[in-house]
């Protein structure tokens, strides 16, 4: 069709009915081969919606001939998991294989757990807010894991089989080879659908969408706010047309073509677009000759023409419907407001909204600069998008920073340097006050220093998931913080002195987190420490800390503002004599304690909870076995403000009493069956 | 609280050194060229008999209180018996869950990326560890005995705790052999999980007590791996005479059957009552007069080895 215009404007005598054609054959053009204008939402997948005209190259690139479906081969990384790294109960990599207990419904350590579960960690005293809330999405997600398949495949269909109260999936990410992250699938009625009651495994296929490229990493995004107890996955199927290896480059080469394409002028664009290049035969600049002579001025007015019609087109819209418009048009517009108000306006956005009604004009890109609306920058939900360039314009705007979130950035694609991220801290990092690294993948030890050295005024430290398994971080610098109030190294190895000395510096921390990160350091010591030089202390999680024993817990007694405190899978010996009572008796603020795991209460241990504790609000006392039905009632009776109570995997309890107590006194109860045998 | 001081020993340990360290992961495993190589597998079955073998159900991976796996992977041929400790039934926990879970975790952990063919010690370890992490409580004590064939050298690695074992046969000659482990009579080496509150009175030995063992193997040799209900009732010349007869048999239907009699013979042998049985024998020698057989749950891996 390109052809025939050319030709139709390459003869003068043609009559205005043919140029009116060529105009048609233009919008025509328009249409079809300019797939710019096609209705994709999102910007970071402009890769996918190339024209139709090009899905017959994309084919000739696969290995169309057959399917394959494989299970995830292995993890790449996790947000969070239940069991400890070295076991293979509750942990991700379960996840991998072959389904081993699908399609049985229940509570089995062959598949992987998370460590959370419904909205109670969010009504805990530790709970979190939300930096910059505004950027954060509808559907946040709150942990994720990503998988890494054997072959390259251009995916069609997912298959996830959970085993344990289904419906935690929202996202689906594939990692193409273009070394972007686009989203295959998203849950858009994660609130508005009914909660899934759960009795039966699920085989959870969401509908992908098609892309054209060829992955072989997946990333699965998880929310657990309207599940009940634990979510558990058994595996993961991808299927999809094997991909043929050999083409790669082609690909790749031909979407960096694409990609290039799209970052040119709309003039040059059609000009590709319309394959409307010389062909470069033997005459070749003889026709562009005749072509830059002749055409290239019809060429360019007919453009304008069509663009001056539609513009033309639409004033005449607008005199109409002003003319019958009563009001008068008020002439005081956005630009005249105060810039304060701007400012109070445009605090509002989002971080990518910011960035795009900066592109309007001037003045709104002189407002949308303020350092004022970069006090507090979370990066979290932009974690696909987060790049060094990204880094270092945040930084000419952010000056007075307060508040940075930078969890989840730089997942498996080395997108964000650490050097970079070393100038961005030592540019802005002074008068930071929180900082959230989790799960971060461009830490190094340099990047620590200069966070030791650099933010002194740092409130809240979060590093869950931060450290590289071997070697351990040198976190040493992180003594000379001397102001946290909340500390969180969820799954992250810290040296035992380095520890101990944050401890020792940091008197007024209210909120510390050492799950998981306990196996090399002697829990007894950073309890006696903790119950020395940390007495404000709100919040403690010492999730699996197998080596804290009695002792330990008897130091903790020091604390009496202790309101959060959790010792699942702790105290692992026979039996906890004083110190359990000792600790309730000084800890009266409690609200939530979880001893998950902790074989040597007794009934006594349950009487004294019933006794000492009247504001408790969540308990958790999972497989704790040899307890009598008496003293469940005893607590349910005395402790009035109690919320939760996890009695899985507890003996001498019924199905018919935990609903009767439930209903009895108005609270969760979690109980579940043993799963029948371990095969 | 002796098991869980090593537990924590082996953790750290395991943590500090480096997991490589304590493992010793062979590195040249994953070459797949061709057979240029022999590569030695077993070719093995299973028979046995629980104590209460006419009142009971079958359940697949179990005799009683006794517990088996076998199973393989591209560089390892893996075999593995327990034999749960019974005294635990008075305190009102099932014997034979133990073992079950010791054998199905070392099966888990052979197929998981650290299994190192040539430490079974290691399997035994991080299943034991494997206990300590279930939400339910799994109580009570085994004995165990796991035996790995490596097909890069040939070469048999074997962990051994307690009183079951195995016999490796050549050319009509026992090559190798299990020794016992005993505190005193009756009482064999055992891993424990008691519950709290117990555990002083309780035995509880570590894995790093096991008797590990290691030979090469030649084609044609049998392996047996049994619990104690066998090597107690028969004795050993009579396991020798069945054993050399399959030397060199691939066909699993006459392994199978020489593995059923054998199993057949412990049992008959158990609940003669006049036999002297190597039990009797070993009593005897304690000073404690006993004369038949000893019924007890009876489990029989054979395999063969072939090149």
């Amino acid at each position: 069709m390109s052809q025939s215009s050319a030709t139709n404007s390459e003869d003068d005598s043609k009559t205005a009915n043919n140029e009116s054609v060529a105009v048609d054959s233009v919008i025509d053009f328009k249409g079809k081969h300019f797939g710019l204008e096609s209705t994709s939402q999102d910007s970071d997948d402009y890769l996918v919606s190339g024209s139709e005209g090009t899905m017959i190259d994309v084919e000739r690139f696969c290995h169309a001939d057959y399917r394959i479906e494989q299970y995830a081969h292995s993890v790449l990384d996790f947000s969070s998991q239940y069991g400890i790294d070295l076991s293979i109960s509750y942990t991700a990599p379960n996840i991998t294989g072959r389904p081993s207990k699908y399609p049985e419904y229940g509570d089995f350590p062959q598949t992987f757990a998370m460590r959370t579960y419904g909205a109670w960690w969010d009504r805990a005293p530790s709970r979190l807010k939300e930096i910059q809330p505004q950027n954060v999405s509808e559907i946040p997600a709150e942990d994720f894991i990503v998988l890494y398949f054997e072959d390259y495949i251009i995916p069609d269909e997912i298959a996830i089989f959970e085993t344990y109260n289904p419906g935690a999936v929202i996202r689906v990410w594939a990692y193409t080879i273009a070394k972007t992250w686009i989203c295959l699938w998203e849950d858009k009625e994660f609130y508005t659908k009914p909660i899934y009651s759960p009795s039966r495994a699920r085989r959870f296929t969401p509908p992908l969408k098609r892309i054209q490229l060829p992955t072989k990493t997946i990333r699965l995004e998880f929310n657990h706010q309207r599940l009940h107890y634990y979510t558990e996955i058994d595996a993961v199927l991808l299927s999809g047309k094997k991909f043929n290896t050999r083409n790669m480059q082609h690909l790749l080469d031909y979407y960096e073509r694409q990609r290039k394409v799209l970052t040119l002028g709309s003039i040059l664009c059609k000009l590709q677009n319309m394959k409307f290049r010389p062909i470069c035969r033997d005459n070749y600049q003889n026709r562009l000759q005749h072509f830059l002579m002749h055409d290239l001025d019809k060429f360019i007015s007919v453009l304008s023409d069509v663009q001056i019609q539609s513009m033309q087109r639409q004033q005449q819209q607008q005199l109409q419907s002003s003319n019958t418009d009563e009001m008068k048009i008020s002439k005081i517009g956005l630009k005249n407001m105060p810039f304060e108000i701007m400012l109070k306006i445009f605090s509002y956005l989002d971080l990518k909204s910011l960035f795009r009604v900066g592109a309007v004009s001037r003045f709104l890109y002189d407002v949308s600069t303020h350092p004022l609306l970069y006090s507090e920058l979370n990066l979290k939900p932009y974690w696909h998008l987060a790049s060094t360039e990204l880094l270092s314009t945040l930084a000419k705007r952010a000056t007075i920073l307060k508040k940075l979130d930078m969890s989840w950035c730089g997942c498996t694609v080395q997108t964000i340097s650490p050097t970079e991220f070393k100038k961005f801290i030592q540019q802005r990092g002074d008068s930071l006050t929180h900082l959230r690294l989790n799960s971060t993948k461009f830490l190094n030890a340099s990047c620590i220093d200069t966070l030791g050295i650099v933010c002194d005024n740092l409130k809240e430290l979060s590093l869950r998931n931060c450290s590289p398994s071997p070697p351990l971080l040198n976190f040493s610098c992180l003594a000379n913080l001397k102001n946290l109030e909340r500390l969180d190294l969820f799954q992250t190895v810290i040296e035992s002195d380095l520890l101990l000395t944050m401890l020792e510096n940091n008197p007024k921390l209210k909120h510390l987190n050492l799950a998981f990160c306990s196996v090399a350091v002697n829990m007894d010591d950073v309890a006696q420490h903790i119950a020395k030089y940390n007495k404000q202390l709100i919040s403690l999680d010492m999730w699996k800390a197998h080596f804290l024993s009695a002792q330990g817990l008897l130091v903790l007694s020091n604390c009496h503002n202790l309101e959060e405190i959790d010792f699942g899978w702790c105290l692992r010996e026979a039996s906890l004599g004083d110190s359990l009572r000792e600790f309730l008796t000084q800890c009266t603020k409690l609200k939530k304690l979880f001893l998950a795991a902790v074989r040597g209460l007794t009934d006594r241990d349950l009487e004294y909870i019933a006794n000492l504790c009247p504001n408790l609000e969540q308990l958790d006392l999972m497989g704790v076995l040899g307890i009598s039905k008496e003293r469940y009632i005893d607590i349910l009776q005395k402790c009035a403000k109690l919320q939760l109570l996890d009695l899985c995997f507890c003996d001498n309890i019924m199905d018919y009493d935990v609903a009767l107590w439930s209903r009895t006194f108005k609270v969760d109860i979690k109980s579940c069956q043993v799963p029948n045998d371990f095969r | 609280m002796h098991s869980l001081g090593w537990s924590s020993k082996l953790i750290s340990r395991a943590l500090r050194s480096g997991f490589s360290a304590l493992l010793e992961t062979t590195t040249n495993v994953t070459s797949n060229n061709g057979g240029s190589k022999s590569r030695p597998h077993f070719i093995s079955v299973v028979c046995g008999f629980p104590k209460d073998f006419l009142t009971s159900k079958y359940k697949p991976g179990k005799y009683g209180e006794d517990s088996w796996f076998k199973t393989s992977t591209s560089n390892a041929d893996v075999l593995g018996v327990a034999d749960g400790v019974g005294g635990w039934r008075s305190y009102g926990i099932d014997p034979g869950e133990f073992s079950s879970f010791l054998m199905k975790t070392c099966e888990r952990l052979v197929h998981c990326v650290n299994f190192n063919p040539q430490r079974p010690v290691n399997l035994l370890a991080y299943s034991y560890c494997e206990l300590l992490e279930q939400k339910k409580p799994i109580l009570g004590s085994s004995t165990a005995c796991v035996l790995v064939l490596n097909r890069e050298n040939s070469t048999v690695y074997t962990a051994n705790i307690g009183d079951s074992g195995f016999m490796v046969v050549r050319r009509g000659e026992i090559v190798h052999k299990s020794e016992e482990q005993q505190h005193y009579f009756n009482t064999p080496f055992q891993l424990s999980l008691p519950p709290p509150g117990h555990d002083h009175n309780v035995l509880s030995d570590s894995p790093d007590s096991a008797d590990t063992l290691s030979f090469p193997v030649k084609d044609g040799d049998v392996i047996l791996v049994a619990t104690d209900g066998v090597f107690d009732n028969v004795p050993e010349k009579l396991l020798l005479d069945m054993l050399k007869e399959v030397e060199g048999v691939t066909d699993p239907v006459k392994l199978q059957m020489t593995a059923n009699s054998l199993a057949l013979m412990a049992r008959s042998l158990s609940f003669d009552s006049d036999f002297m049985s190597p039990f009797a024998i070993n009593a005897r020698r304690n000073n404690i007069n006993a004369t038949g057989g000893k019924p007890d749950d009876i489990t029989v891996v054979l395999a063969t080895v072939a090149i």
